[in-house]
């Protein structure tokens, strides 16, 4: 296994360990920890496989080791913003259900 | 893009225009419709008549088009305009009669609940003709003619509250379906073969050596004709025409002289050269319209809906167009359609200012109510029979005597005396529609001659008239100069539509002409004494015997035949379909239906309103990708 | 054993163990404390890479702002001392198995992906993400930018008590009064 290989099998571990918070966490708030957990997940990928396996892939500004930090920082960027319209939504939704257990949030049931 | 076709598309999207405007935003504000309507209609009008003179040279055309949506290397749509001596001439003629038609509406539909959206159904019209009439291609000609059964769907039926109107517009569509099936197929077959379709290469193509063959010619232009029968109201199709007239009166004075039923004719014209290359076709034409004509003759001779004579008065002198056609004279055919636009909107014109004034269609109730003090009318309902009987200087005579000329010199003897006695029958009943209108019954008639019938009014007009009322007048009055005029444009036509025709004098006075005079004379004779002397028995030869009257009054009984029939069999066709549908179709559609909610039930326990669980499928259909990506995904 | 592996050792396994609390402590605040842990691993993983921007920044958002977030969320929210509901075995057990699954179906992609040696020079210092962010990528950092604005305001906005609305206990038809605590 090169070291690329160690940095995925990280990467993979720490997805599906969200993942199953994500299924099996009634609280809202334990599945956005969970979510969040994931998209930190893609991030060191991301990083991980510019920084090790770049090859020799030009741009413009530079090689594609530095595009994969960019894609990462934006993604953190998006992961605050997601933080925190979901954490403001739970808040309100607490507000009018009282409750932000995801099993009693069921309306749209089919 | 230059003059003329700048100004071919101000003389189409004028009136439509118009048409949004009014049907959109104006109709509860009757007064601005009906003079943005006429307005939009007048700009139609001045670029029809810049248009006419703008390809008056001899042999002189425009074709400019736009392909918008290429299908393939062959095939596409495109959209254009066709400019000639025919189409704008005919385009003036549209436009000419529906700005009469519009002024004249604005007396006639005054207090009409319904006057905006008449206007912008009359814009719509004239619209949907000026497209059918300028238009390149088949496709085009295709589309505008459906809108001009449609527009006129919608006027035949305008009061369609009333259920005979409504019946008379859902016959009328249906009727002219019947043929425009044909007419699609045509057009479709005429695609297929030559791509574009446009109109000169139509033409070219069925020139000796085009691309088309004897048969596809033949085909096409009998499938072509289906359509010109129903439109145009020929031979088993022309019942809806005189249902027609539960449309307000003007309508029918747009429908009857250069719109809806002259579509037929000017397709006709309009693709000639592809029409005589099918000589059995138009053999078949020709007797399919010496047959229309002497039918519809009979029928007019013994209505006494005033409308209903000049419906089939309107179909006789079709069948007369198609007739100077099938005998290989465009020039004939073609002249006899304007001159028929002028004196046919006349005479329902003026037919209108007495239905307006008498409250009925009635000719025998209109005579009881001084049908002379309506001077206008009188005056136009002389000179129109004038031109439709065909006296000498009146505009008539020369289009007919074209027709005759060309029928004599195609035809053979039996076929022109079929058409010298069909001229006779028009005389005939039209002066017999002048008489019993125009002459009171029991009074003595002593100038019930034609020419004096419009100073019959002795007392002074019993209301003042309203400035609607005067349009009216005036619009009769222009029409009926008009026929005197309209006449002389025979030569100028001529010499533009078919350069190497050999040109007619117009007083060029032969033994045809005589013989057509002198059986013009005898009808009226014959109209006279029985209906216009004093102490007229005022009773036709044809009503004396009640069989052959009920035979030409119910339409030689052809609706009933079709009532016993084609109606019976698709009324039949139509409960087996809808036993087939209701038991097959809707069986299986209730077995899908079924199987759907079933299903929807099933995959409604995925759909559970829990988050985790559309989490989990989701993660389990990642996997499913993500295996299937690593089988595939092989170091290359 | 060298210093890289020895932190890449320990930045993953930090990692890991943070995520595993993150997700199967009971205690919400646990969980929290878990993914600030797993978090801080993974700065410490960008780091290894040669990330150092990176992972302040990993630290300083996450760690920093979306874990107090987090806090007060909680505080906000869920009542610490209602009675939770015993998980379910079956639950626990069905995610694993998802988790297993996924990760397994995951990991064989990426054992047959073929994967190019590392670039001959790599660009980590800040500038060049500067340079990056500013020039190839500068439609999708407005983009950011704007997202993050969007969501600001409209984090205030759902968050807010709404005065117009109803509140829980009051009759119907009463007015509501603004600010009235519920």
């Amino acid at each position: 296994m090169s070291q690329l290989h160690w940095y995925l099998l990280v990467a993979v571990l720490l997805f599906c360990i969200g993942l199953y918070g994500l299924v099996q966490r009634r609280s809202l708030i334990a599945m956005l920890i969970a979510l969040e957990l994931m998209l930190a997940a893609i991030s060191l990928n991301v990083v991980a496989i510019t920084s090790l396996a770049g090859g020799d892939a030009e741009s413009a500004t530079g090689n594609v080791s530095s595009a994969g930090q960019v894609v990462a920082v934006i993604l953190i960027g998006v992961a605050a913003a997601e933080g925190a319209i979901a954490l403001s939504l739970f808040v309100a939704i607490q507000r009018e259900v009282q409750s932000i257990n995801v099993e009693d949030l069921s309306e749209l049931k089919g | 893009m230059t003059g003329p076709t700048l100004a071919a598309l101000l003389a189409q999207f004028a009136p439509l225009a118009a048409c949004a405007v009014v049907l959109v935003a104006l109709r509860g504000r009757p007064r601005t419709a009906a003079a943005l309507a006429i307005a939009g209609m007048a700009v139609s009008f001045a670029a029809s008549a810049w248009l006419v003179a703008a390809v008056a040279v001899p042999g002189r055309s425009f074709l400019a088009q736009t392909v918008f949506l290429p299908v393939d290397q062959a095939h596409s749509l495109a959209f254009g305009v066709l400019l000639d001596t025919l189409s704008t001439t005919m385009a003036l003629v549209v436009s000419a009669v529906t700005l009469a038609v519009m002024v004249y509406s604005t007396g006639y539909m005054a207090g009409d609940p319904g006057f905006a959206r008449y206007y912008g159904f009359l814009a719509l019209f004239g619209w949907a003709m000026q497209g059918l009439v300028l238009s390149a291609n088949l496709l085009q000609t295709l589309a505008f003619w459906e809108l001009v059964g449609l527009a006129s769907f919608l006027l035949i039926g305008f009061w369609f509250e009333r259920a005979a109107p409504a019946a008379a517009a859902r016959k009328a569509f249906i009727m002219t379906r019947v043929g425009d099936v044909g007419f699609l197929l045509g057009v479709l077959l005429l695609i297929r073969t030559l791509g574009l379709a446009t109109i000169p290469d139509v033409i070219a193509a069925a020139a000796p050596g085009g691309a088309l063959t004897g048969r596809t010619i033949a085909v096409a232009a009998a499938l072509l004709l289906m359509g010109v029968i129903g439109k145009s109201a020929q031979g088993p199709l022309f019942t809806w025409l005189p249902d027609a007239m539960e449309g307000p009166t003007p309508v029918s004075a747009l429908l009857h002289s250069a719109t809806m039923v002259a579509a037929g004719v000017y397709l006709v014209a309009r693709l000639h050269p592809l029409f005589l290359a099918a000589p059995d076709v138009m053999r078949g034409l020709l007797w399919l319209a010496i047959a229309t004509a002497l039918a519809t003759a009979t029928m007019a001779m013994v209505a006494t809906d005033i409308k209903r004579v000049l419906a089939y008065s309107t179909i006789s002198q079709l069948a007369y167009m198609l007739m100077g056609l099938a005998a290989g004279s465009v020039t004939a055919g073609y002249f006899h359609l304007v001159t028929h636009a002028g004196f046919k909107a006349l005479l329902f014109l003026s037919a209108g200012i007495f239905i307006h004034h008498a409250h009925s269609n009635d000719m025998r109730e209109i005579a009881g109510r001084d049908p002379r003090a309506q001077r206008a009318g009188a005056i136009g309902l002389v000179a129109g029979s004038a031109a439709l009987a065909g006296v000498i200087p009146f505009a008539g005579y020369f289009s007919k005597e074209a027709i005759l000329g060309a029928v004599g010199a195609h035809g053979t003897t039996l076929v022109l005396a079929l058409a010298y006695a069909g001229a006779a029958l028009t005389a005939y009943y039209s002066f017999r529609m002048v008489f019993l209108t125009l002459v009171p019954a029991g009074a003595g008639a002593t100038e019930a001659g034609g020419a004096h019938g419009g100073h019959g009014g002795t007392g002074a007009p019993a209301h003042r008239r309203t400035p609607g009322e005067r349009a009216m007048g005036v619009t009769v009055l222009v029409l009926a100069a008009l026929t005197l005029v309209l006449g002389y444009l025979g030569p100028w036509l001529g010499v533009r539509l078919l350069p190497g025709e050999a040109v007619r004098e117009p007083f060029e006075l032969g033994t045809g002409a005589l013989v057509a005079l002198a059986l013009v004379a005898a009808g009226i004779g014959l109209a006279w004494i029985e209906f216009g002397r004093a102490g007229a028995p005022r009773i036709g030869f044809l009503e004396r015997v009640p069989a052959l009257a009920r035979f030409c009054g119910d339409n030689w009984y052809l609706d009933r035949l079709y009532r016993a029939t084609v109606v019976r069999w698709a009324a039949a066709l139509a409960r087996a379909a809808q036993w087939n549908d209701r038991t097959v179709v809707d069986g299986a559609t209730d077995g899908v239906a079924n199987g759907t909610v079933g299903g929807g039930r099933l995959l409604a326990l995925v759909q559970n309103g829990n988050v985790q669980a559309y989490l989990t499928v989701a993660a389990l259909l990642l996997a499913a990708l993500a295996y299937a990506l690593g089988r595939v995904a092989v170091a290359p | 054993m060298n210093w890289d592996a020895f932190l890449f050792g320990s930045s993953a396994a930090l990692a890991l163990i943070g995520a595993l609390f993150a997700v199967s402590l009971k205690n919400i605040f646990h969980n929290i404390l878990g993914f600030a842990l797993a978090l801080v691993g993974v700065a410490g993983l960008f780091l290894t890479l040669g990330s150092d921007f990176l992972a302040i920044v990993l630290l300083l958002v996450y760690v920093g702002a979306l874990g107090i977030a987090m806090v007060y969320a909680v505080m906000l929210s869920q009542p610490l001392d209602t009675p939770r509901t015993p998980r379910s075995l079956p639950k626990i057990a069905g995610s694993a198995l998802l988790a297993a699954l996924v990760a397994m179906a995951l990991w064989l992609v990426i054992r047959r992906a073929h994967f190019p040696g590392p670039p001959e020079v790599l660009e980590v210092a800040p500038q060049w993400i500067g340079r990056r962010l500013l020039q190839d990528y500068v439609l999708a950092f407005e983009l950011i930018s704007v997202l993050l604005v969007v969501a600001m305001i409209g984090a205030v906005m759902v968050a807010r008590r709404d005065p117009g609305r109803r509140a829980p206990g009051t009759a119907a038809g009463t007015a509501p009064r603004p600010g009235a605590p519920r």
